[in-house]
């Protein structure tokens, strides 16, 4: 057993090690420096165990102090009034018994357990009890060292923090207990990933249960904790001796472990499937139009479910708001001035609401996995006037749909600035209305301008580029930035209308002079 | 006409793929691309539609008149999966096809006369290609390249997963559209190649050498054929 865990700990180190290299490979300014045969360079391959070394050991401690900090300590801290370890002990029983539930780790399904046990057919019962065995271990370690940090900060009793432990590691092995027997009984393989409604219902009470009685001062008295936690230890005894003895481990990780596979080698495909169930079928329709006006309407208009339609579900919702927002100054008098106060420098914020309402990304990967992924393999196709041609085509659709959103908004920011008590500036309410539809402009050709820059689809529909990645994380990251600013409306107004009408007169020049040549299928 | 490939070169990192291919394909042939399995067939088509940027070499079309360089429009590329769009019905898509290329097709024939030409019955025409059979795609496809009329036409394992019937159809289908074009058949079935096309081409060790049959039978030929492949050891 010492045998086959020790091969499968390498195994385990090896992908692990494989993974860093491949990472490492991805930056952009590394691929270059790295040479192609980096996995048999031995420096990298040291580099690489030393992180994966490190990664292993901070892993027993790092998960443990921050779900202490957070769960335990946190609420804790604040209730100094309260009897400390009967607290503790409160909130620790039911996360510790939900954690049985999402964190068995036997029940796990992960690509190095596929590639020991089904590919290299490794004995499935030694290769199960041992991990097991090894992650368990881990686990108490972890758990005793933080639990004696924070337990010394919260001043708990020793003995809690000494035994606590060897309960939680008592549940997990209960509940592993319990879903063996199942498998014995109906055949039932239980995937910690996909946990089943009723055990969802359970976990959420049991959350419930830890923070809301003690929310009105009511939590269970210290001698209750520690019989369920002697009886948790029990209870984890007897469950040990009937994983011992199971010895059908090869069944049912045989059901168990592909699941881990088909994850994510058919995600390119089930994308594909996904976008492809979009188009809509509408029976009698046709188009009277010609060429790439053709192709187009029938495009856009066989994609409404994730085009028009939802464009016209957010300016409904946003249409809602408003009104609600507006029949709320009406009866409340009060909200007015600080609605109005906040509603002067607030303009940021909305940076980051048209680009989450924005639909260009749903449009261009909708263009290219139902549209753009065929027909660029036909020729006529990539003709550089043709691709400019189609650009401006598309350009428009995008921006009309984009519009519809943007207007409601644009148009509801100036009343309920108006309904609030107003502006000594008129210039405010246009700046409002100008400067979100120059964001909704922005966010249109900016989606469409690096689709046709970057074309990040290879012809098994994979998103291959990692610029086009960075360059979305980029839209993300400053658009979060922008929603923490307070900004005076004319000031961010004049910068964002500026900055979005130079952005797209160059992203149109760019696409006009680079996209003959970068829209095309990746190889 | 002639196609030329001139010196091509092609690598990744160190590796290089092609390395000084030169080839000359006359027009009016089937040539049958055949190498080992990382040979460079794939990336030698990428090259050649322009979707990878080769390090060195050229490639042209030779004639009375001169060399000419290769347009977009020149080359027909056929993938062994069929694409075709999936939103539209194969009525939509020739209709457009058509319109896009008023042209260089003038005066085109009424859609179903392309369609029977096909054999695409008519049920199917009015149906959206995301419901057609792998097939049915597979005869779009074919329809748009022999009605575009290319003069480069590269087909990477086009006949794999079609079933009898319709692999019989297209090997006519290819038979008949020879004339007046090169066309670039790569494939692993060597019953199929020697079958169908008028010259065997190998792609080992990054170079294109054709193999000639002379007087040999098909069985003989075979033999030469496996032969010449199984020296390409570094597969």
């Amino acid at each position: 057993m010492l045998n086959t865990f020790l091969l499968s700990y390498s195994l385990k180190n090896t992908y692990r090690v494989n993974s860093i290299l491949y990472a490492l490979k991805q930056v952009p300014l590394l691929k270059r420096l790295l040479p192609d045969s980096l996995y048999s360079v031995r420096g990298l391959k040291i580099f690489a165990n030393v992180l994966a070394a490190l990664w292993e050991a901070a892993t027993i401690f790092a998960g443990k102090l921050i779900y202490l900090f957070l769960m335990l300590f946190l609420p804790c801290i604040s209730r100094t009034e309260l009897d400390a370890a009967a607290l503790a002990l409160h909130i620790l029983l039911p996360l510790t018994i939900l954690g049985a539930f999402s964190n068995t780790y036997l029940f796990n399904p992960t690509r190095d357990k596929y590639y020991a046990v089904i590919l290299m057919r490794m004995d499935a019962r030694s290769y199960a009890l041992s991990t097991y065995g090894y992650a368990l271990g881990k686990y108490v370690v972890g758990m005793l060292g933080s639990l004696l940090l924070f337990g010394a900060l919260l001043r708990l009793p020793l003995w809690l923090s000494l035994v606590f432990p060897f309960f939680a590691a008592g549940c997990k092995l209960l509940v592993v207990q319990i879903s063996l027997w199942d498998y014995r009984r109906r055949g039932f393989v239980s995937n910690e990933n996909k946990l089943g409604k009723f055990t969802w219902l359970l976990m959420a009470l049991l959350l419930l249960a830890s923070y809301l009685p003690p929310a009105f001062g009511l939590f269970l008295p210290l001698p209750v904790s520690c019989a369920v936690m002697a009886a948790g230890i029990l209870a984890g005894l007897v469950s040990l001796r009937g994983l011992l003895t199971f010895r059908e481990f090869r069944s049912m990780y045989q059901r168990l472990l592909p699941q881990a596979m088909n994850r994510s080698a058919a995600s390119a495909q089930a994308v594909k499937a996904r976008t492809e169930k979009y188009i809509t079928e509408d029976g009698s329709f046709t188009s009277r139009r010609e060429g790439f006006e053709f192709l187009n309407e029938l495009f856009i208009r066989r994609h409404q479910k994730i085009l028009w339609k939802s464009a016209k579900r957010i300016a409904g919702g946003a249409l809602v708001l408003f009104a609600l927002a507006a029949a709320g100054l009406a009866f409340f008098p009060g909200a007015k001035e600080p609605v109005n106060s906040l509603l002067l420098v607030y303009l940021p914020y909305f940076t980051f609401i048209m680009y989450a309402i924005n639909r260009g990304t749903s449009f261009t990967q909708a263009l290219f996995l139902n549209c753009d992924h065929s027909l660029l393999t036909y020729p006529f196709y990539k003709k550089p006037d043709m691709v400019l041609r189609l650009f401006r085509i598309r350009l428009r659709e995008i921006m009309k749909i984009n519009l519809l959103p943007a207007a409601v908004i644009g148009l509801g920011l100036p009343a309920l600035l108006y309904l609030s008590g107003g502006t000594d500036n008129p210039l405010n309410y246009a700046v409002l209305l100008v400067s979100i539809l120059s964001m909704s402009m922005f966010f249109s050709v900016h989606y469409l301008t690096i689709y046709y820059l970057l074309q990040p689809y290879n012809a098994g529909t994979e998103l291959k580029s990692g610029t086009y990645r960075l360059v979305l994380m980029a839209t993300y990251l400053v658009c979060y930035f922008l929603m923490m600013q307070r900004i005076p409306i004319l000031l961010f107004g004049a910068l964002c209308i500026l900055f979005c009408v130079l952005y797209c007169v160059a992203a149109c020049v760019l696409v006009y002079r680079l996209a003959p040549k970068t829209f095309r299928i990746r190889p | 006409m002639k196609f030329v490939i001139d010196h091509l070169r092609k690598g990744y990192g160190k590796k290089e793929v092609l390395r000084d291919a030169s080839f000359t394909f006359e027009s009016g042939k089937i040539y049958g691309l055949l190498g080992r399995n990382g040979a460079g067939k794939t990336t030698l088509f990428n090259c050649l539609n322009r979707d990878l940027v080769c390090d060195g070499g050229e490639f042209y079309f030779e004639s009375n008149e001169g060399r000419r360089e290769l347009q977009a429009d020149d080359v027909g590329y056929v993938l062994s999966t069929p694409t075709v769009p999936e939103f539209l019905t194969g009525r939509e898509f020739l209709k457009f096809f058509l319109d896009i290329n008023r042209a260089s097709i003038p005066s085109p024939e009424p859609l179903d006369a392309y369609f029977d030409e096909m054999s695409i019955a008519p049920e199917d025409r009015d149906k959206l290609m995301k419901d057609y059979s792998h097939g049915m795609k597979n005869k779009m496809q074919m329809l748009i390249q022999m009605i575009a009329q290319p003069n480069l036409f590269l087909l990477d394992e086009p006949l794999t997963s079609l079933d009898v019937v319709v692999a019989e159809e297209m090997k006519a289908r290819l038979r008949s559209m020879r004339e007046g074009r090169v066309t670039i058949f790569s494939t692993h079935l060597l019953d199929l190649a020697v079958d169908l096309c008028d010259e065997i081409v190998l792609l080992s060790h990054g170079t294109l050498e054709l193999v000639e049959q002379s007087a040999l039978d098909d069985e003989a030929f075979k033999e030469k054929i496996l032969a010449a492949l199984r020296e390409d050891s570094h597969a």
